[in-house]
């Protein structure tokens, strides 16, 4: 059952709205419900930020695939930029986001620089902490405390968030912008971090990716600081058994969770939450 | 101002004959200083002196000696090295082809200089068929040429329609990295240790940064800075030194985060 919608002045074609994408009867319609609600928070993070969606045609359970390129049949009016060779969409206004909904694109993934704005450096940091076999969101809840303790004296602005996954991402704000590269990179200045506090706390912090390294402790993957690479965008759906959101979080709730409270949200919570307490990413 | 040309020949390759000029291709652009006594602006001299009396020696005075060791001298006469000095086949103002080769097999170590060939009178046709063939053939030429009094191992190639020669360094011009400490050496143990997950990270960085040459994207930005202080004073302007700009506070920043990582240790439980 097609419908024909129009959002903003955009005609768009819906298709199989009730096709379920989670196995609790999360359907389509569902996540395009979930992006539009999202869009006053999501969009300011989207923006000129050129797009990597994961898509699930046939829900969760199904096949997926990593999309960069835009789509043959995109809109013409869909935005994008060329970065690299590929051409990406870059989503800034609600008509895109109800097209990738229909294209079932649950996951949405931005690299740290806006190609679109044709801004090349990096605005923030990021810090995704990982947790290993026996390790859970309280240990990674912890470490966001070191990386705090250590981050905020440097004159970092900070904002935490659940992956929507299993851990937590940390982005640091420097005082002035950075570069990627070079010896005074933001690669090289989150290595540096990772190591360092690798070095301070060994039995719960692993800085290298090798998965023997690292059960009972959190990874600090400090990879993710470079051109190439994406990470789940703020307010994101995550192909979960559940429909769970990469959720901004407090810092009152980070230090609750070291003490064993959870930090999950889903798609049912995340309303009434960004209603009651705004863009805590902002 | 037209460039002058350094050297006047011909090219010579089987039949072809192909009279040239040459000029260098390259300009150093280091800035030069003059000394001078900062009082009166006077250009300091120097003055060649014996070493031994202290007196200064008249030019004609001065000879070549080659030292063998304990201030003991060989005397070269210029007439005795002009008799020993360098020819190629037919005379001394010929670049004589050898030979062709890909220009990817040329190491760059091997390359020294650069210059412009161009066609002198009457060489205008056999230039542009030179040029023509090693531009379809894709090869260079390998060629002879001597060059203040020195042979030179030289490459030809066709450049946008023009000949470009590179003189060249012999093998034994080429420093071993046997003869220096700590270059790796194939087989070295650290080489084996690169797990398979970190070279493909670094290849993807690679990759990620890979763009294409623009030369005129990089500057010599200090010189271009000390040259703008020297216009500034020759107009009579104050010139005030720049403060630390934005890199030295990214270089704080990095300094802080050592800091701040030493006083995590440091409250660190034993």
């Amino acid at each position: 059952m097609d419908s024909l919608v129009e959002v903003e002045g955009r005609t768009l074609r819906l298709t199989n709205l009730d096709k379920p994408l989670f196995p609790g009867g999360f359907t389509k319609g569902h996540l395009i419900d979930h992006l539009v609600r999202m869009a006053p928070v999501l969009l300011p993070h989207l923006r000129g930020r050129n797009l990597t969606t994961i898509r699930f045609p046939d829900g969760v359970d199904g096949e997926h695939f990593y999309a960069k390129s835009i789509p043959r049949h995109a809109p013409d009016w869909v935005k994008r930029v060329e970065v690299g060779g590929v051409t990406y969409v870059v989503c800034e206004d609600v008509p895109t986001l109800v097209w990738l909904g229909n294209l079932a694109a649950i996951e949405l993934h931005v690299p740290l620089h806006r190609a679109a704005d044709d801004s090349w450096d990096p605005d923030r940091i990021v810090f995704d902490l990982d947790p290993g076999p026996g390790a859970g969101i309280a240990e990674c809840a912890a470490v966001a405390m070191d990386l705090r303790d250590l981050l905020s004296p440097l004159g970092m602005s900070l904002r935490i968030k659940t992956s929507g996954s299993k851990g937590m991402q940390l982005y640091a704000i420097p005082p002035s912008p950075l570069p990627y590269r070079g010896p005074t990179g933001t690669t090289a200045f989150a290595k540096r971090v990772a190591e360092g506090l690798e070095a301070a706390h060994p039995d719960r912090i692993v800085s290298k990716q090798a998965k023997e390294l690292r059960p009972g402790k959190v990874l600090i993957d400090w990879s993710q600081n470079v051109a190439a690479k994406t990470t789940v965008c703020v307010y994101s759906l995550r192909a979960r058994r559940e429909p769970t959101v990469s959720t901004p979080v407090t810092w009152d709730e980070v230090a609750s969770a070291v003490d064993g409270m959870p930090l999950r949200f889903t798609a049912s919570e995340i309303v009434a939450r960004v209603a009651d307490l705004g863009d805590l990413f902002a | 101002m037209a460039a002058r040309p350094i050297w006047t020949g011909t090219v010579s390759f089987a039949l072809l004959s192909v009279p040239v000029k040459l000029y260098t291709a390259t300009r150093a652009k280091d800035i030069a200083f003059n000394q001078i006594e900062r009082a009166t602006g006077a250009r300091i001299k120097q003055r060649k002196v014996s070493s031994v009396s202290g007196e200064e020696v008249p030019t004609e005075q001065i000879v070549r000696g080659y030292d063998l060791g304990g201030d003991r001298y060989v005397v070269v006469e210029p007439d005795e090295l002009e008799a020993l000095a360098p020819r190629t086949a037919a005379d001394d103002r010929v670049i004589e082809i050898v030979e062709f080769v890909e220009l990817r097999e040329i190491d760059p170590i091997y390359f020294e200089k650069a210059y412009y060939i161009a066609p002198d009178k009457g060489g205008t046709r056999p230039y542009s068929l030179l040029v023509r063939a090693l531009e379809e053939s894709g090869k260079v030429a390998l060629a002879k040429v001597v060059l203040r009094n020195k042979e030179h191992l030289a490459a030809l190639r066709a450049r946008d329609g023009v000949l470009c020669m590179e003189t060249m360094l012999y093998a034994d011009e080429v420093v071993a990295t046997e003869e220096i400490d700590g270059l790796p050496r194939p087989g070295d143990a650290a080489e084996r240790q690169i797990a398979d997950r970190e070279l493909e990270m670094a290849k993807m960085l690679i990759d990620a940064s890979t763009g294409t040459f623009e030369p005129t994207r990089f500057r010599d930005e200090y010189r271009d800075k000390v040259l703008a202080m020297i216009e500034a004073k020759s107009l009579g302007q104050v010139y005030e030194l720049p403060v630390a700009q934005e890199a030295p506070q990214v270089a704080d920043l990095m300094a802080a985060l050592e800091a701040s990582l030493a006083a995590v240790r440091d409250r660190r439980p034993a």
